[in-house]
């Protein structure tokens, strides 16, 4: 049991696919926990004649590895079913208007690349909504994220991207609405797209926003999922 | 004092009939085991495309998600927390801990409780070693009080709640007084009204004589199937109530200031978010009062589905259905007063 939870963990640890469910950061202690458990199990198996110390068990033998087998559910789900990473189902059950994310002063923007300021989106939405020196206004940015279709069907779409700060369990989707595409869009598709903040009173930093900003695009390209579908960084963490 | 029997007997006096009679046994869950996990195997691949429609719809996906994801994040931690309880059993010498913590509970308890910020980690990890240091010695009530306290008031979780509330310090300080409060109220608490009868389960005491080498890694892999076949169960529980509780919901609720505490004492509970990650979730939550927040982020470490389905595994079913709801109230009532105080 303990080789089979082991093995995935390193595996999980080594390669990219821990990342839909928890940060980067995780990815080493994870490994480290695999081969920690690989060992245990390895030492167990070869070890085994001692098997005075598998009575004395906890009390009840059977406890042991009865409740292990549960062990086996998460195995199972991830290789057979290999959940995907949060996505427009998940962004939607979200009430609209995310929250900002410090409170404090912002810091500049970073430097236009090709005349065009790349931004996180959880940024551009805790800019558009809090930032009171409005650094977004007549800027020209690029939001990278995945679609989340309108509830009402209509023509808009959300671009969404979630920040996580530990797993997906306390993940947060951030969204901007997008005005001024004319091509309908599938749920969960990834894009880039460049455009202008459309410019809207700042909220009270205290009080929360009940509305989602809106971008005004004229550029939008397909592209494929990242690797690492969430972002991070909000607290510069 | 009766303590020190109090935990080890029920289980040596197991432990001696048992051992005849399944001197074969160990043998048999080996191969079981094997053949077992071959068929599953078969079973498995075979039935794929049945599985994979099944679990096609979105809400189905999104559980799943949050399932593994909770199970991923906390196996770090759990593997460290076995590692520590295998360590405490291997190395260090019977009734030490205890000697080394104050004879009276009130004392030992809330050193105990303080003792908790050397452990920086998730809840995950402080079971398995608070049933260890049970089991090595130190009384119930100090080991309680430690496994409520190490989640909630390690260097991690403070400079994390600092961080996710900027300007802000009042924040770290009652949330670190509160929480201490808490494994110390709950902890006395056990010590003058909790009964051993209620633990019906309890990690037993190794034989001597076992090198330690040995002692150390059979102890650490018993405690991780033991606390880990419950830590799926929690993150079940968990990821049914996120699908189930639709966010949007707490906006209503916010008005009410007793409520607005109550209700997201029980989110805390329902969410089980590790308590690194916990101030940035409660951080978002801004039409809530800093007080009501304070709740959550107390409530959380100490008392949530994950960690109530590992105290049930390892403790026993009748420990935990005492214990939750009495944690739950006293963190409630602490984070409300320190709230008060210093919010």
């Amino acid at each position: 049991m303990l080789l089979l939870v082991g093995a995935i963990a390193l595996w999980l640890g080594l390669s990219d696919a821990a990342l839909a469910y928890v940060r980067a950061a995780l990815r080493l202690p994870l490994a480290a926990s695999g081969l920690v458990l690989l060992v245990l199990g390895l030492v167990a198996l070869l070890w085994r004649p001692a098997g005075e110390m598998a009575s004395h068990g906890h009390g009840h033998g059977e406890d042991g590895p009865r409740s292990a087998w549960l062990l086996m559910l998460p195995v199972v789900v991830l290789l057979l079913v290999t959940p995907p990473a949060l996505g427009a189902y998940a962004a939607s059950r979200q009430a609209p208007g995310s929250d900002g994310g410090s409170v404090g002063d912002f810091p500049p923007l970073p430097e236009p690349v090709d005349g065009v300021v790349p931004l996180l989106v959880n940024d551009f939405v805790s800019r558009a909504l809090y930032d009171r020196q409005r650094s977004l206004e007549g800027e020209r940015v690029r939001l990278f994220g995945f679609v989340v279709p309108d509830k009402g069907g209509g023509q808009e779409y959300q671009l969404a991207r979630f920040s996580l700060f530990c797993c997906a369990a306390d993940a947060q989707a951030y969204t901007v609405v997008v005005r001024g595409d004319a091509v309908p869009r599938q749920a969960d598709q990834w894009l880039l797209v460049e455009g202008r903040w459309l410019p809207e009173p700042v909220a009270d930093k205290l009080a929360p926003s009940t509305k989602s900003p809106v971008l005004i695009t004229d550029s939008v390209t397909t592209v494929g999922p990242p690797a690492d579908p969430y972002e991070h960084g909000l607290y510069g963490f | 004092m009766l303590r020190l029997g109090g935990s080890a007997t029920p289980a040596r006096e197991v432990a001696p009939s048992a051992s005849p009679p399944s001197e074969t046994a160990p043998r048999r869950p080996r191969l079981f085991d094997a053949r077992l996990l071959v068929l599953l195997a078969v079973v498995a691949v075979g039935s794929r495309g049945l599985v994979a429609q099944f679990f096609d719809s979105s809400a189905v996906q999104f559980w799943s998600t949050l399932f593994v994801s909770i199970v991923i994040q906390a196996l770090p931690f759990l593997v460290l927390g076995v590692l520590v309880s295998g360590a405490i059993a291997a190395l260090v010498p019977p009734g030490w801990l205890a000697g080394a913590l104050p004879e009276r509970d009130v004392l030992a308890v809330p050193a105990a409780g303080l003792a908790g910020a050397a452990l920086p980690g998730c809840e995950c990890a402080s079971v398995p070693i608070a049933a260890r240091l049970r089991a090595s010695g130190v009384s119930p009530a100090a080991a309680f009080a430690f496994m409520l306290a190490a989640p909630a008031i390690n260097p991690v979780v403070l400079v994390s709640t600092a961080v996710a509330f900027p300007g802000r310090p009042q924040m770290v300080a009652a949330r670190f007084l509160a929480s201490l409060v808490t494994s110390v109220v709950v902890g006395l608490i056990w010590s003058r009204v909790g009964r051993e009868a209620w633990v019906t389960r309890a990690y037993s005491r190794l034989v001597q004589g076992e090198s330690r080498w040995a002692s150390f890694t059979e102890t650490a892999r018993q405690d991780f199937l033991q606390a880990g076949g419950w830590l799926v169960v929690g993150a079940m529980a968990a990821a049914t109530l996120q699908v189930a509780v639709p966010r949007s919901l707490l906006d209503q609720l916010a008005g009410d200031p007793l409520l607005a505490a109550l209700c997201l004492g029980v989110l805390a509970v329902a969410l089980a978010i590790c308590s690194e990650a916990d101030a940035f979730v409660a951080a978002s939550l801004r039409q809530f009062s800093l007080s009501a927040l304070l709740v959550f982020l107390v409530v959380g470490p100490v008392v949530d589905v994950k960690l109530v389905a590992m105290q049930t595994g390892v403790f026993g079913r009748r420990f935990a259905a005492r214990f939750a709801p009495l944690t739950f109230a006293v963190a409630v009532a602490s984070a409300l007063l320190v709230g008060r105080w210093l919010l």
